[in-house]
Formats: structure tokens, C-alpha cells, sequence
């Protein structure tokens, strides 16, 4: 079986480990690698913080005139 | 009055009352599915437009919402499908897209542009407005379910079921969807130097 740089490893299952998709054994393998890698451990709390900028990224709200037009698609009665 | 006619009466005295209950609980939802709405549109005027589509849709088929169901879900859907139909079809299947870098990509590319070696420093380099204009350059198929599950916090399956395809595809749209997203972030980064 050839060798799997962990690094490489570690990047390729960041989303699932976020998702918190990940197995108990490979989360934990995750978790051991990442306490010991500054390089993966910084680009991981990166990607934290950058699911926090996305999630915020519509913060426009919605214009009241649109909701007001919304309300008057309703239908007569 | 006849009592068939007063059956009749109260009959429709109900309906009309489940209607405005759903009208109004549709409502309620507005703010929600605007979320979705401008995630997936270029402009706030085409997410406007996209909503109204969707809540006269939703109001004139009422009747096949099932009460005690996501109404949340089900307005998304109806909100997919007339996107989907807005001209949608003449886009590059999700096969022909280029294949995206890693998921440490737009990491490296800040950190290289810029020599900045703190995580929260390179995150600091990005902005709201870099990641709505990233977004709106990621392929529908993709954004659709990043703006669902990132933006608007469906799960897989709400999603899968929203967009009518199955659960793994969800998964690798996501996973593809968010490494398209820090592919176009990186090129803004890097150009805003």
C-alpha cells in the first residue's frame, strides 16, 4: 500500500470533518494529526471562519416594498 | 337556507380560512427564502423578480401543500424549479466544468500573495462582497447547493429533496460547489492586492 501523506490526507477530508461526516476512527485520526500540524491546524480554523463569512454573505436584507408586493400576490377572497 | 347549502357554505368558509393560514405562514417565510433567493441571483433585482414568481406560484397552488410539511422546502423548490426554468438549461452540465483545486488552495494563495501567516490575518483579506461576487461566478448546479446548505441551513436531505436529486449528489455538489467558490475567492484575493 503506498503511504498517504497525512497533510494531503488531512486536506482532503476537512469538509466531511466540518460536516462532522467523518467516522469516529478517521475524526480521531483527523484530531491526532491536527494537534501535532500547524501547517493544517491554521488552514482548518481558516475554513471555520470562512464557512462563518459565507454563511453571513446574503445579509442584505429584503426591501420592504418587496414584502408589501408579496402580500398583494395574495389571492382574493 | 338548506342544510345542503350551509355544509356548502361552511365548507368554503374553511378552505378559505386554511388559505390565509398558509398565505400568511408563507409570508412569514419571506425573509428565509430571500436569503436563498439572493444567493442564487446575480442582482437584488433578479432575486425580487424570483420571488415574486415564486409566491404567485406558491398562492395560486396552494392546494397542494400537504399542512405539517416544511413549507419552508417547499417554497425553495417551487423557487429552484422557475430558476431552473429562467434559461438554466443553456449552462455547461456539471461534468464539463474544470476540475477545482484543494481544499487548502485559497489558503495558500493568500498566504503567498500577501506573507501573511496567521490564519485569522488571511481571512481578514477576504470581505462579504468578495464572497457574494465569488458566488455568483460558481455554475448554478453547484451554487444552488452551497447557497442551500451554507447559506441557508438545509440539510442534505431537505436539499436533495428541494433540488429532486439524490442525497449523494448533494454531497459532491457541495464538495465541488465549495472548492469552485475559494478557486474564484483566491482569484479575487490575490487581484485586490
Amino acid at each position: 500500500m503506498t503511504a498517504i501523506d497525512p497533510c494531503d490526507w488531512c486536506e482532503e477530508v476537512l469538509q466531511p470533518y466540518l460536516d462532522r461526516d467523518l467516522t469516529d476512527a478517521e475524526r480521531r485520526e483527523a484530531e491526532g494529526h491536527l494537534e501535532s500540524c500547524s501547517f493544517c491546524s491554521k488552514r482548518y480554523r481558516f475554513e471555520e471562519g470562512l464557512r462563518r463569512l459565507v454563511h453571513q454573505a446574503v445579509v442584505e436584507p429584503m426591501a420592504p416594498s418587496l414584502k408589501q408586493r408579496l402580500a398583494q400576490l395574495r389571492l382574493e377572497l | 337556507m338548506s342544510e345542503t347549502s350551509s355544509d356548502e357554505a361552511r365548507r368554503l368558509a374553511e378552505g378559505a380560512r386554511d388559505r390565509v393560514d398558509f398565505e400568511e405562514e408563507a409570508l412569514a417565510l419571506a425573509d428565509q427564502v430571500y436569503r436563498v433567493a439572493r444567493g442564487v441571483s446575480r442582482s437584488k433585482e433578479e432575486a425580487e423578480d424570483l420571488m415574486q414568481d415564486t409566491y404567485a406560484r406558491a398562492f395560486r397552488s396552494w392546494q397542494s401543500y400537504t399542512p405539517g410539511t416544511n413549507l419552508r422546502a417547499w417554497l425553495l423548490r417551487i423557487l429552484t424549479n422557475l430558476n431552473i426554468d429562467r434559461g438554466r438549461r443553456a449552462q455547461r452540465t456539471p461534468d464539463q466544468q474544470p476540475l477545482e483545486e484543494g481544499d487548502y488552495f485559497l489558503y495558500n494563495r493568500i498566504e503567498a500573495a500577501t506573507g501573511e501567516t496567521e490564519e485569522d490575518r488571511v481571512l481578514e483579506r477576504l470581505s462579504q462582497d468578495h464572497v457574494a461576487e465569488a458566488l455568483s461566478a460558481v455554475p448554478h448546479d453547484f451554487r444552488d447547493v452551497v447557497v442551500l446548505v451554507d447559506i441557508g441551513d438545509f440539510s442534505y436531505a431537505d436539499a436533495a429533496q428541494i433540488l429532486d436529486i439524490p442525497i449523494g449528489t448533494v454531497m459532491s455538489r457541495l464538495h465541488r460547489g465549495r472548492r469552485i467558490l475559494k478557486k474564484e475567492l483566491a482569484e479575487m484575493a490575490v487581484e485586490s492586492q
